[in-house]
């Protein structure tokens, strides 16, 4: 089993206010990684460093994705480099079909592995493959990027992206919030059929509704910017029961 | 010019800039584009039930300095307007918009929208934009609205996030802010010849 992602001592903060402080973190292929904690733990914040959101400030630490140096990628590398984030809160874009989008991410991840851009057909048996894998419908493709798409919908587009693009990292940001228990069942399922051996994913969450469908290797729990207990599967059971209090 | 009754009066101009003084009789339909060009269209309703559509699409680079203006009276009732008209302002280019609608007291039952959006690509371009409605009938239905913005940071983190890069997103956004005025134009390949035209223009 080799590294995918090394996380070592790493510090941010937003608008001068530290959020991470010191994180430390190792995840190998084929891992599940739950990373659970209370309100303003970071959890978010992590994600979006690890994605090179602009609006946080790396403020020391290092962070590795295959030995790479992740914070030096700008943002848009590093998701063709493999990593994923299914955003809390999915973007609307008017005026953008999904089908412009999606080929425009496509091409780019190509590019970045040296591949000819994919071809038309190529590209819509592909979206309607993998839109069947969502239940997703078919008029999918013309409408703008998440315009006019309930919660469950955008969470499922979500995750249709990220069955387009294959990630090596997929990091699910409260990815079963608003969602319906068969919303959830649907996006679960779609996340754990795109699990291979060589990639693993970090789902962070409330609540361990989500770790039933989605059974994690290691849970981390996350409290004022640091990990500070780390167990199995149980432990987030242990958290519903009793709390963050007691951690 | 006049345009006579039931008659429709459809012009596209690229790149060419626009004076035009109209008036319309009864049942007659204006419908004009005015894209990357100056323009001063003024437009009056003289019978009844008569359309008037217009639509101005500026995509200013460089030292640029577009001014686009409307006036649109409705004399008598039963009519429809409507103006659209958006500008995308690069480096130091400047644009301005004056938009007049008049409805005259008799001109019940009138219908007018009047729309102006501005996205603002650098710090150093600017916009002026001056909307004016003068409504004398109680029987209409007029909207209005003037914005002028920036693209949204958000969108263009959500593209990065999926491998697009900075210029290609700001791109797509633009695109999709200008496709509204372009989605109007009736003539397929016009329409087509414009999207061409701006798909080969940088951002």
């Amino acid at each position: 089993m080799s590294k995918l992602l090394e996380i070592k001592d790493l510090h941010a903060s937003i608008g001068g206010k530290e959020i991470l402080k010191g994180v430390n973190l190792v995840i190998n292929e084929g891992e599940v990684h739950a990373i659970m904690g209370p309100n303003g733990a970071g959890k978010s914040t992590l994600s979006a460093v690890l994605t090179g959101n602009p609006a946080y400030e790396v403020t020391s630490g290092e962070v590795y994705l295959k030995g790479q140096d992740l914070l030096s990628m700008p943002a848009e590398v590093r998701a063709r480099a493999g990593v994923f984030l299914s955003f809390q809160y999915p973007v609307e874009i008017p005026g953008v079909s999904m089908t412009n989008f999606m080929r425009a991410a496509i091409n780019a991840k190509r590019d970045y592995e040296g591949k000819e851009p994919i071809s038309p057909k190529e590209f819509l048996s592909l979206m309607r493959e993998k839109k069947k894998l969502l239940e997703l419908p078919d008029k999918l493709n013309n409408r703008s990027v998440n315009e006019g798409f309930s919660g469950g919908e955008k969470k499922k587009n979500e995750i249709f992206q990220m069955a387009m693009l294959e990630p090596c990292l997929a990091i699910l940001d409260e990815t079963d919030s608003g969602l319906d228990i068969d919303a959830l069942r649907i996006v679960a399922e779609g996340v754990n059929k795109l699990k291979t051996p060589q990639n693993a994913s970090i789902v962070i969450t409330h609540y361990q509704r989500l770790l039933d469908y989605i059974v994690p290797d290691f849970v981390h729990v996350l409290a004022d910017g640091k990990i500070v207990k780390t167990g199995d599967k149980s432990l987030a059971l242990e958290l519903e029961e009793h709390g963050y209090e007691n951690i | 010019m006049r345009i006579s009754k039931g008659e429709i009066f459809e012009r596209v101009f690229v790149n060419e800039e626009v004076n035009l003084q109209i008036d319309q009789e009864a049942g007659s339909h204006v419908k004009i584009h005015v894209i990357n060009a100056s323009f001063s269209i003024t437009v009056n309703q003289l019978g009844e039930g008569c359309i008037t559509e217009i639509y101005g699409l500026e995509n200013l680079h460089g030292d640029e300095s577009v001014t686009a203006e409307t006036h649109v009276t409705h004399a008598v009732g039963g009519g429809t307007s409507n103006q659209l008209v958006k500008f995308v302002l690069a480096d130091n280019s400047r644009g301005s918009f004056i938009g007049d609608l008049k409805i005259a007291p008799d001109a019940q039952q009138t219908e007018a929208h009047q729309t102006n959006r501005n996205l603002l690509l650098s710090d150093t371009a600017e916009m002026r934009t001056r909307p004016q409605l003068e409504i004398y009938a109680d029987d209409v239905k007029a909207t209005h609205g003037a914005s002028t913005g920036q693209l949204d940071e958000s969108a263009l983190f959500y593209m990065q996030q999926r491998g697009i890069d900075k210029q290609k997103a700001r791109q797509l956004l633009v695109n999709a802010f200008m496709k509204e005025v372009v989605e109007t134009i009736s003539d397929e390949k016009i329409k087509s010849d414009v999207l061409l035209l701006f798909e080969e223009e940088a951002f």
